[in-house]
C-alpha cells in the first residue's frame, strides 16, 4: 500500500499528531519548570527576610486587633474588668458563663448581663471550643484602665 | 601443494568480492576521505568509513569473521549497537560536555527545539506513504531528529535490520549540516531577519544548572518513560559536570568514554553495512526521506521562530531556529557562520545553542514516544 491510503491505514496521522503535540508538550512542561528555578531560588535565599517580614506583619495585625478592641468597652465596663478578672482568678480557669453571671450577681455588680456581654464583645472573655471561656489576659494588657 | 594454493586463493578476498562490496569499500574510502580532507565530523567519518572497510571485506562463512556471524569480534562489537548500550553511553559523554547556560537562561527557545522535530513526524508520514512498514518509518523519520546515538536507539528496537543504512544516513547527514542547512535558512529569512540582534542572555548560576540535571531528567522520564536510558545519561552527564566534586568523573565520560564508544560504535555501525545487505532499494529510500526530515526539521525551527516573533516584543533572529536539529553543536556553528555572513559583528552561536541542546532532548522524547506507539 503507497500513498495517503498507507499513512491513513497504519493511523499515521494521529500518530503524527500526538507524537508533535507530546514532543511540545514536554518541553513546554519542563521550559516552563526552569523559568522558575531562579525565582524559586530566589526565594529560598531571601527566605528569612520574608520570614521577618510575615513575622511583623503577623505581629502589628495583632496589635491594631488589641488597639481595635479598646473603644468599643464602655467606660462604665471599664471600672468593672478588674473586678471580673478577680472573680474568674476565683472561679479558675476555663470557666462556665451561667457561673462567672451567678457569681457577679451574689457579689452585687452592677448590671453583670450586660458588662458580660460587653466583655464578650471585647474579647476579654474568649470561648476555648470546649463549652468553657478563658480569659484573654494579651487583650487585657493591651486596655488602658 | 597446487591444490592447496588454488583452496587458499579461492578463499582470499579477490575471489569472494561482489561487486556490491567494491561499491561499499569505495564509499568506505569517500567517508574517511570526507573526514579527514574536508574535516566533516572527522570523529564519525573516520571510524564509520574504516568499519565499511573492514565489514565488506569478503570472507568465507561460518569462520567466525562476518559482522553477523554469532562469536566473532566484530559481532561483539555490534552487540553494543544492537542492544543499545553505546547510544546511552554517548549520552553521558555528551551529558558532561554539554553547558546548559544558553538554554536556562532564555528556556522560551526550547520551543524552536520542539518545533524542529516536526521533520521526524513529517518524514514518518513520508516513508509511510512511500510503503515502508510503520516500525521501519519511524527509525526513518528519526534520522531527522539529526541525533546519530537516537537513530540507533530507536531503531534498535523497532527495525535493527536498518541499523546499517539508516546509521550511515543519519551521520552522514549530521556531517552534512554546513551543506544541507544554509540554503533553507537564506531561503526562509530575509536580509533584515538575518540581522536582528538577540539580547544578552541573563547570568545563570552554578546553583541553577546544578538543579537543572535532576528537574529535567524527572520532568522528562515522567513523560516520557521509553526516553529513560538516553536522557538518564545524559542528566546524568551534566549532573557530574556541574557538581565539580565529581570531576574525575565528568572527565572521564566527556573524553575517555565517549572515545571508546564513538570508536566502537562507529566501526560496528560502519561494518554493518554488507554490500548485499545495505545495496538495496530500501536503503537508497532511506537516504532520500533523511535527507528530506533533516530539510523539513531545519525549515519547521526556522519557521517557528518566525511565528514566535509575531508575539514577541524583543525578536529573536530566525536563523537560530534551524540549530532546532539537535546535531550539536554543528547546526549551532552554521547559524553562527550564516549570520556572520550577513553582519560580521553579529554573535548567535551562544543563543542558538538553547535550541540546539533542546533539540538534542526533544529527539529523545520522540523516540521514545515512537518507540511507545510501535514498540508492542
Amino acid at each position: 500500500m503507497y500513498g495517503l491510503d498507507a499513512i491513513s491505514a497504519h493511523n499515521g496521522w494521529q500518530l503524527a499528531a500526538l507524537g508533535t503535540s507530546i514532543v511540545f508538550t514536554g518541553l513546554i512542561i519542563l521550559s516552563l519548570a526552569i523559568s522558575q528555578i531562579h525565582k524559586v531560588l530566589e526565594f529560598w535565599d531571601k527566605r528569612h527576610t520574608y520570614y521577618q517580614r510575615i513575622k511583623k506583619l503577623v505581629q502589628r495585625k495583632h496589635r491594631s486587633e488589641a488597639i481595635v478592641s479598646d473603644p468599643v468597652l464602655p467606660k462604665n465596663v471599664k471600672g468593672s474588668v478588674r473586678q471580673f478578672k478577680l472573680l474568674v482568678e476565683q472561679i479558675g480557669e476555663p470557666f462556665p458563663l451561667p457561673k462567672l453571671l451567678d457569681f457577679s450577681e451574689k457579689c452585687g455588680f452592677p448590671h453583670s448581663h450586660s458588662s458580660v456581654n460587653d466583655l464578650l464583645q471585647a474579647k476579654l472573655i474568649v470561648p476555648d471550643g470546649k463549652g468553657y471561656f478563658l480569659w484573654n489576659h494579651e487583650v487585657e494588657k493591651n486596655i488602658k484602665i | 601443494m597446487v591444490d592447496l594454493l588454488i583452496e587458499f586463493l579461492s578463499n582470499t578476498g579477490f575471489a569472494l568480492a561482489g561487486y556490491q562490496n567494491i561499491i561499499m569499500i569505495l564509499v568506505g574510502i569517500v567517508l574517511i576521505y570526507l573526514g579527514i580532507a574536508k574535516k566533516y565530523e572527522p570523529f564519525l567519518l573516520i571510524p564509520i568509513g574504516f568499519g565499511i572497510l573492514m565489514g565488506n571485506i569478503p570472507v568465507i562463512r561460518d569462520f567466525g569473521l562476518g559482522i553477523y556471524e554469532k562469536g566473532s569480534f566484530l559481532n561483539y562489537m555490534y552487540y553494543g549497537v544492537m542492544h543499545d548500550i553505546y547510544p546511552p553511553l554517548i549520552f553521558l559523554g555528551v551529558g558532561a560536555l554539554t553547558d546548559f547556560s544558553a538554554m536556562l537562561a532564555r528556556p522560551s527557545l526550547m520551543l524552536l527545539g520542539a518545533a524542529a522535530q516536526i521533520g521526524i513526524f513529517a518524514t514518518f508520514l513520508g516513508a509511510l506513504a512511500l510503503g515502508f512498514a510503520p516500525n521501519e518509518a519511524a527509525s526513518i523519520g528519526i534520522i531527522g531528529g539529526a541525533d546519530g546515538p537516537t537513530a540507533i536507539f530507536l531503531t534498535a528496537v523497532l527495525a535493527p535490520r536498518l541499523i546499517g543504512p539508516i546509521a550511515i544516513a543519519a551521520y552522514s547527514y549530521m556531517a552534512l549540516v554546513p551543506v544541507i542547512q544554509p540554503p533553507i535558512m537564506r531561503l526562509l529569512t530575509s536580509r533584515k531577519e538575518r540581522l536582528i540582534r538577540m539580547e544578552e542572555p541573563r547570568e545563570v548560576s552554578k546553583r541553577e544548572k546544578l538543579i537543572f540535571p535532576i528537574v529535567g531528567f524527572l520532568l522528562c522520564c515522567f513523560i516520557a518513560p521509553g526516553a529513560l536510558p538516553l536522557l538518564g545519561m545524559l542528566f546524568f552527564g551534566n549532573l557530574l559536570k556541574e557538581s565539580i566534586v565529581a570531576e574525575r568523573l565528568a572527565r572521564a565520560a566527556r573524553s575517555s568514554i565517549i572515545d571508546t564508544v564513538t570508536i566502537l560504535l562507529g566501526l560496528a555501525v560502519g561494518a554493518s553495512t554488507q554490500g548485499d545487505i545495505f545495496l538495496t532499494g530500501k536503503s537508497m529510500g532511506i537516504f532520500i526521506l533523511g535527507a528530506s526530515a533533516f530539510a523539513v526539521a531545519t525549515a519547521s525551527g526556522v519557521i517557528f521562530a518566525k511565528f514566535m516573533n509575531l508575539f514577541l516584543r524583543q525578536k529573536i533572529n530566525p536563523l537560530i531556529g534551524a540549530a532546532g536539529v539537535s546535531a550539536v553543536p554543528n547546526s549551532a556553528r552554521v547559524v553562527q557562520i550564516v549570520g556572520q555572513k550577513e553582519d560580521p559583528t553579529n554573535f548567535l552561536l551562544m543563543h542558538a545553542m538553547a535550541p540546539n541542546i533542546s533539540g538534542v532532548i526533544g529527539s529523545a522524547i520522540a523516540a521514545a514516544i515512537l518507540w511507545s506507539f510501535l514498540g508492542g
